[in-house]
């Protein structure tokens, strides 16, 4: 009607224009969406094999995953997990996805445990999702997922001497985050030293795979009670360092026992909050 | 005037080339530097293949082109708890290659050098003027130096694919889900 010859040119014209614009970014859609297929399935694979038989329901708000998207060190790629503590929790899982062991880590808070916020280090091999796995006391699953952006960090060499990493071996500090108050919730920062060898390692020197050796488990005290027990895999980065929550009754003592793929162990008690903060180790 | 401006232009050209690090420049050896870094556009003694060329080349039934994926492969450590789980990602490649992980380091293993000097020579047949495509990911110096290698052990046609799976399945090229060979 009142439409003349140019803007009816115009009206035309627009979809030919996304057509095109349509038409130069299929290609690029198409292997996204391959790839996202490929995510998919893989979670699925891993829902079945991590938790076999049991429903994986979405994060409902109770736990959330920070990581940067583009990690600079694949084999240094910070984590941090927030849980909202709206339900009480018995653990976590990390699992990165597209690494050959996926499963990095699985948490399982004790009574002394303020589980609300846990940050660690891990070895990223793909660009992959990793998923945060809260099993919440009357035992349901809720899953937050972060896609990361770091490749080759299983192959990445642990350090440039192999055998002083060994020899320093098992030293551990702890470094406690605020202010002590009885009773009140206080983050720590635990930092061991152990290569963490994952075998994908090639010393540089003798051109030979690194025999893999890596800290299976860890559990923190404190005073005799239960703050975390940690099983962890491969995933970890070397010289693991772990910052978590705990709630001190009082001024007391927390007691680390780390075990390897050895057998080795090492333990030590720190005292809190006594003597100075991240202070050689009393142990 | 003109060719003031010319040069000008040029100068400006270069710069912005060299700003953007692409592409490196060839090393005389094999490369041993980090593996996930810009690579060259080039490689001497031997092709380099894009994604269309290859589709069409590696169809060839006249001259059949043996394919050789030298990507990582994940080692399984020995003393992994059973409790673990070991569950590597599907490996996708062009269909019909062979995944030789390591045959692409620097400095390979003196053992692992002789694995791909065989393996290779099995898969063409000893014949040096076969069609040797090498690949492992984009912007992976792992390929560069496979194929390098294959030009050292004197295969005379011997093609780099820089543009690794990821450019292969951009293309909506068809893959297949293949295992490592067992590599000393």
């Amino acid at each position: 009607m009142g439409l003349n010859r140019s803007s009816l040119l115009k009206v035309l014209a627009w979809p030919i224009v996304g057509g095109l614009v349509l038409l130069a970014t299929l290609p690029t859609a198409f292997a996204d969406e391959e790839y996202d297929q490929d995510r998919a399935a893989r979670w699925k694979q891993l829902q079945e094999s991590l938790f076999p038989h049991r429903q994986v329901l979405d994060s409902g708000g109770i736990v959330s995953i920070d990581a940067p998207p583009r990690a600079l060190d694949a084999a240094l790629v910070p984590i941090e997990l927030h849980i909202s503590g709206s339900k009480p929790v018995k653990g976590v899982y990390l699992v990165i996805d597209d690494n050959p062991a996926p499963m990095a880590g699985h948490f399982v808070f004790g009574p002394k445990a303020d589980p609300r916020e846990l940050k660690l280090r891990v070895r990223v091999n793909a660009y992959t999702n990793i998923h945060a796995v809260v099993e919440t006391q009357d035992g349901q699953l809720h899953a937050a997922t972060k896609f990361v952006k770091a490749a080759g960090g299983c192959s990445a060499p642990a350090g440039s001497d192999d055998a002083a990493a060994l020899a320093d071996m098992g030293r551990m500090k702890l470094r406690l985050l605020g202010e002590f108050t009885a009773d009140k919730p206080m983050q720590a920062q635990l930092m061991i030293r152990h290569p963490n060898f994952n075998g994908m390692q090639m010393n540089q020197i003798t051109r030979f795979y690194t025999p893999p050796r890596f800290i299976r488990s860890i559990d923190a005290t404190y005073d005799g009670a239960q703050v975390f027990h940690l099983d962890a895999d491969i995933s970890l980065s070397t010289d693991p360092v772990i910052t978590f929550g705990f709630v001190p009754h009082a001024k007391g003592q927390m007691k680390v026992v780390a075990q390897d793929s050895s057998n080795a162990v090492f333990d030590h008690s720190f005292d809190v909050p006594g003597g100075t903060p991240g202070a050689a180790p009393a142990g | 005037m003109t060719i003031r401006l010319t040069l000008i232009a040029m100068a400006v050209g270069l710069v912005a080339v060299a700003r953007a690090g692409h592409p490196a420049p060839e090393p005389p050896g094999f490369w041993t530097g980090p593996v996930n870094d810009p690579v060259p556009s080039t490689i001497k003694g031997g092709t380099v293949i894009h994604t269309r060329a290859l589709a069409i080349l590696i169809k060839d039934q006249n001259q059949p082109a043996v394919i050789v994926d030298v990507s990582n492969a994940p080692r399984r450590p020995e003393n992994l708890p059973a409790t673990s789980t070991w569950l590597p990602v599907p490996h996708h490649a062009i269909p019909g290659a062979i995944w030789i992980p390591g045959a692409g380091l620097g400095a390979p293993p003196p053992a692992l050098d002789e694995y791909f000097r065989k393996r290779l020579a099995a898969a063409t047949g000893n014949d040096l003027s076969r069609r040797v495509v090498l690949y492992c990911h984009e912007r992976c110096w792992l390929s560069w130096n496979g194929a390098k290698r294959a030009i050292q052990y004197g295969y005379r046609n011997v093609y780099w694919f820089p543009d690794g799976i990821e450019g292969w399945r951009k293309a909506r090229q068809p893959t297949a889900v293949i295992e490592p060979e067992a590599t000393p």
